[in-house]
C-alpha cells in the first residue's frame, strides 16, 4: 500500500512487536516529518533499536503498519529500503578489506556509480583514511565510515543508531554540523537514536520519547519546550515564608534547597509574571538575592516523560 | 536517490568473492590440497617398491575424500559464515534493497567454487608430487600408464557427492553465530564417517558420501553420488528459503 502523505518521511500506526512474553514495541504511532531531524530517545531496552529494525524490515511487526516515504515496509521491503540509509549499532565492516573496498561492496549491491564512494568519503572527511584496512580503524573512524556507507546513493531518509558512539569531541562536533546541514542541503530526513540528550537537543527539530515500548511524547522540540511553560529560580532570604506568600497569591511555586522555583503556564507572559511575583515578595519584606530564568532543557522533558514516576 | 534497478545475482556473487580477498578461507583452500600432495610425496619415498600411477593418484583422492574434504568443508563454511558473523554485518546486509536469497545464494556458490578450486588444485598437485617423488628417488618412480582422466573424473564425482555435506555444514554455520555448532557437527560427522567406514548405513551419512566414490561396488558409488547431488540441491534450496525468511535477532 502506498501512502501519499507528502509531509511525513516515516509514519507508523499501532506498530507492535513482542519477543515471547515481552512487549518490546507497544502500539507505536510515530510521525517523522520530511526534512526533519528526529531525535529518538529512550533508556536502554525502551524499544528504540527494535523500532528501527522494524522500520528497516529486519523484524516483522506483530501488529500495526509502518511507511517509509509513503511505502508500506511489510508489503514492499525492497522499495522502502531504497529510500533508507542506515547506520546501525552493530555496523559491520570487513576488517580484511580497506574502507574504500568496504564502501565499494555496498555501492555495487546498490547499483551505484563508482563516483559515489569519493562523494561520501569527502562528506564524512574520510578520504585520507580510505585505503587503510578497516581492522586498523579507530572506533570513531569506523563510525564515520558507517555514516559514509549510509549516505551512499543519497537516500532521502537516514536512520542513525547512536551515530556519535566512539567519536572524540571534535568528531562529535563535525557529526553535529554534518547532520544539521543534511535536511537543507540534500532534503534528507534524519532519524537519530541517541543517549546524548545534549547532542540531540542541539540538532533535533523533532523528538520522540520511548518508555517501555510506548511512545510517550512526540512533536516539534521547540513547541514541546514551550508547552511546558517557564520556570524562574529565586534566591530569597526566607524561602519558607516566601513560598507561603506566593502560594497564598496563587503562584505555582516549590522549594529547591534555598531557592524558590516558580512555574508559569505557557499562556502567561514570563516577564510580567516574574515581575508580579518579585513585587509581591519585596512588598512583604522578603529579601531577593537573585532571579534566574530556567530554560526547559530536553533533559527535563526527557526525564518528565521517560521516567514519569520518578 | 533515483530509482535504480535491483542489481543482478551476479553482483551479489562478485561482492561475495571480493569479501574473501585476503581471508583465511582462501589460505585454507590452498593449504589443504598442498598437505595431501606433501603426504603423497613422502609416502611414495618410504615405499619399498614402486607404486603404479593409478594407485598413487587414487590414494590422494582417498585421503581427500575420506578426511581432508569433510574437515576442510567444516572449516571453510565456518569461515565463510564468520565473514558476516564476526563483524555482525547481517543487519546491514539484510536491510539492503536486494532479495535476501541473493546474499545466501552467493555464499553457496562461493563455497562450492572454493571446494571445486581445491579439487582442481589437488588435481594439479597430486600428479606433480608423484612425478617429483620419482625424480627424487628414481627407483621408486611410479609405474604404469599416467592415466589422468579417470583421476579427474573421480575427483569430480567426489566433489558432486560432497554437495549435501557442504549444504548442511554451510546451513549450520550461517544459522549460528558461534563457531562451535558448525565445528561440532563437522568433527562429529567426520568422526563417525571414519570409524564406521564399512558400516552399510554409513553410505547414508553425508560425511561419507564423497569417499564412497572410491567404492568397489559401482552401484554404491552411483547411489551415493545421486544422494550427495540431489540431497545437496534440496538442502541448498531449503536453506535459501528458510534463511531468507528468518529474523536475525542479536
Amino acid at each position: 500500500m502506498l501512502r501519499t502523505h507528502p509531509t511525513l518521511a516515516i509514519e507508523t500506526q499501532g506498530l507492535t512487536r513482542r519477543f515471547g512474553q515481552q512487549l518490546a514495541v507497544d502500539g507505536i504511532s510515530m510521525h517523522v516529518p520530511a526534512r526533519s531531524i528526529y531525535g529518538f530517545l529512550g533508556r536502554n531496552g525502551a524499544g528504540k533499536t527494535t523500532t528501527i529494525k522494524l522500520l528497516l524490515g529486519l523484524l516483522q511487526a506483530d501488529a500495526g503498519c509502518a511507511w517509509v516515504a509513503g511505502i508500506d515496509i511489510a508489503q514492499h521491503r525492497q522499495a522502502a529500503a531504497r529510500k533508507i540509509g542506515a547506520l546501525l549499532e552493530a555496523y559491520g565492516f570487513y576488517g580484511n578489506l580497506s574502507g574504500r573496498e568496504n564502501l565499494d561492496l555496498c555501492r555495487r549491491l546498490l547499483g551505484l556509480p563508482t563516483s559515489e564512494i569519493d562523494r561520501v568519503l569527502d562528506v564524512t572527511d574520510m578520504a585520507a583514511h580510505a585505503r587503510k584496512r578497516v581492522a586498523d580503524f579507530s572506533l570513531g573512524m569506523r563510525q564515520r565510515l558507517g555514516l559514509a556507507r549510509a549516505m551512499l546513493g543519497a537516500p532521502p531518509i537516514l536512520m542513525l543508531d547512536e551515530p556519535t558512539n566512539g567519536l572524540d569531541p571534535d568528531g562529535i562536533a563535525d557529526m553535529r554540523t554534518l547532520l544539521r546541514a543534511l535536511p537543507e542541503r540534500a532534503g534528507t530526513t534524519v532519524l537519530v537514536s541517541s543517549h546524548l540528550l545534549g547532542e540531540v537537543e542541539q540538532i533535533a527539530t523533532h523528538i520522540g520519547i520511548l518508555n517501555q515500548g510506548r511512545l510517550v511524547l512526540e512533536g516539534a522540540l521547540a513547541a514541546l519546550k514551550a508547552e511546558v511553560g517557564h520556570e524562574v529560580a529565586l534566591a530569597v532570604g526566607d524561602p519558607e515564608r516566601a513560598c507561603a506568600l506566593a502560594h497564598a497569591k496563587g503562584f505555582a511555586v516549590s522549594r529547591d534547597a534555598d531557592a524558590l522555583i516558580a512555574r508559569f503556564a505557557a499562556s502567561e507572559n514570563p516577564r510580567d509574571a516574574t515581575a508580579a511575583l518579585t513585587r509581591l515578595l519585596c512588598l512583604e519584606g522578603v529579601d531577593i538575592h537573585a532571579v534566574t530564568p530556567r530554560q526547559h532543557s530536553l533533559e527535563a522533558l526527557y526525564h518528565r516523560n521517560a521516567h514519569p514516576a520518578q | 536517490m533515483t530509482t535504480l534497478p535491483t542489481p543482478a545475482f551476479t553482483t551479489a556473487l562478485a561482492v561475495e568473492a571480493c569479501k574473501l580477498r585476503r581471508s583465511l578461507a582462501l589460505l585454507l583452500a590452498g593449504v589443504a590440497p598442498l598437505l595431501i600432495a606433501v603426504f603423497v610425496f613422502f609416502n611414495l619415498l618410504q615405499m619399498r617398491k614402486p607404486m603404479p600411477w593409478t594407485m598413487a593418484l587414487q590414494s590422494a583422492v582417498g585421503i581427500w575424500a575420506f578426511f581432508m574434504l569433510p574437515m576442510s568443508v567444516t572449516a571453510l563454511t565456518a569461515l565463510i559464515a564468520h565473514t558476516e558473523h564476526g563483524p555482525r554485518s547481517w543487519d546491514y546486509l539484510r536491510a539492503l534493497p536486494l532479495p535476501r536469497w541473493h546474499v545466501y545464494a552467493a555464499k553457496v556458490v562461493c563455497a562450492l567454487a572454493i571446494v571445486a578450486g581445491m579439487s582442481l588444485l589437488l588435481a594439479l598437485l597430486a600428479p606433480l608430487s608423484v612425478q617429483l617423488a620419482g625424480g627424487w628417488a628414481p627407483a621408486l618412480a611410479a609405474t604404469g600408464p599416467r592415466d589422468i582422466a579417470p583421476f579427474l573424473l573421480l575427483l569430480g564425482r567426489v566433489f558432486v557427492a560432497a554437495w549435501l555435506l557442504i549444504a548442511m555444514q554451510l546451513w549450520v554455520a550461517l544459522r549460528h553465530a558461534s563457531f562451535v555448532p558448525a565445528l561440532a557437527v563437522g568433527i562429529g560427522g567426520t568422526f563417525f564417517a571414519v570409524v564406521a567406514t564399512s558400516a552399510k548405513i554409513g553410505m547414508l551419512l553425508p560425511w561419507q558420501l564423497p569417499v564412497n566414490q572410491l567404492a568397489s561396488d559401482p552401484q554404491r558409488a552411483q547411489l551415493t553420488l545421486l544422494l550427495g547431488a540431489l540431497g545437496g540441491v534440496t538442502v541448498f534450496v531449503l536453506m535459501l528459503w528458510r534463511m531468507g525468511r528468518r529474523e536475525v535477532i542479536n
